[in-house]
């Protein structure tokens, strides 16, 4: 079953995927964020049409705690996180759990 | 718990069986989760470039598309994005890594030729064209880091649930049935101990009453023998006259 990309996020940050082609899209006013980013994460995520969900990074922030787990720990679809830091917060987390050691600061100091 | 465990020769046997099992288990999933530790390092090396790339590539795409909304107007490039015709699609096929089933996605659609774009050349600019491929690449480098992250994410699920399995053999379950193992074993000893003492006391009591009745023989034929000897000492004198 072919799948498709959604991007979540402001309109500054969704209009870019659009213009690749990008179709399914949330648009949240960063002013309502808030509010409403919660509601936009959890419809992309239930969209059976939808193989990735792309995040920016700093909208984790806004997100309620279940929401934001289920973000970081979601495999169908999965969420791609860009923007300004490393990406992957949950999955730190995780590998430090699973592992026991934080690989991926190992691997950043080296 | 041990006193929970009734110390039969039957119920040994069956802990010894199920430690028997617990340890080979323990083995082959200490060696499954290692497998898998290995593996799921490969892929952190994969999952930390492709994360570059895509830092790299999400950066060029916001430059491209702040020149074109700087030069062409929010508005300009807005209205391009609502006239794309073409949209990317994924498709999903299945890998197993060591019984964990992970994604490979194919994607199809995400670079498209200009033509192919739907907006029209004549009202936009070279700036959107740029912009509109800079996502796309982009694009592209989103979709690996889903392949790589979602294999990470399930492998790292399938580590946590196997090191939580060894985890438990090793300090519950197993120390468990040893524990049941050396309490059976020591109360048969024990149950062995009292069988010889018992087998001993009746032993003893069986000689001990043996040695009293031939005492009791030997008194009566003594008796015997006293009662007899008077009678022939009384006969002998007369004999002799």
């Amino acid at each position: 079953m072919s799948q498709e990309i959604a991007v979540v996020g402001s309109p500054e940050f969704t209009t870019g995927f659009r213009l690749a082609g990008v179709r399914r899209f949330e648009n949240v006013p960063d002013d309502e964020k808030d509010e409403r980013l919660d509601d936009a994460a959890t419809a992309a995520l239930e969209d059976e049409g939808v193989g990735i969900v792309v995040m920016h990074d700093d909208d984790l922030e806004y997100l309620s705690r279940s929401v934001r787990q289920e973000v970081e720990t979601s495999v169908e679809p999965v969420v791609v996180t860009i923007g300004s830091g490393t990406g992957g917060g949950g999955l730190r987390d995780q590998i430090k759990r699973a592992i026991g050691i934080d690989l991926m600061d190992e691997d950043e100091q080296e | 718990m041990a006193n929970d465990v009734k110390p039969t020769r039957k119920n040994l046997m069956a802990i010894e069986d199920r430690i028997e099992l617990s340890e080979r288990g323990h083995g082959t999933l200490e060696k499954k989760r290692d497998g898998l530790i290995m593996e799921f390092m490969d892929i952190l090396d994969k999952a930390q470039d492709v994360r570059g790339d895509l830092a790299q590539d999400y950066e060029d795409a916001q430059k491209k598309i702040n020149m074109a909304r700087a030069m062409e107007g929010d508005v300009a490039v807005r209205g391009a994005a609502s006239a794309l015709q073409e949209h990317p699609e994924i498709t999903t096929e299945s890998k197993n890594i060591m019984g964990v089933v992970v994604p490979q996605i194919e994607s199809s659609r995400v670079s498209k030729s200009l033509d192919q774009r739907g907006y029209g050349i004549m009202g936009t600019s070279a700036r959107i064209d740029e912009a509109a491929e800079a996502y796309e690449d982009l694009l592209e480098s989103i979709i690996l880091a889903a392949e790589v992250e979602t294999a990470m994410k399930k492998m790292l699920r399938e580590i946590e649930t196997t090191k939580r399995r060894v985890n438990a053999l090793e300090f519950k379950l197993l120390p468990e049935l040893y524990e049941n193992q050396e309490y059976i074993e020591q109360k048969l000893e024990e149950q062995e101990r009292e069988e010889t003492f018992r087998l001993k006391k009746i032993k003893e009591k069986k000689e001990a009453e043996e040695k009293a009745e031939r005492e009791a023989e030997r008194a009566a034929e003594e008796a015997a023998l006293e009662d007899a000897q008077p009678e022939t000492a009384a006969q002998s004198p007369a004999a002799n006259q």
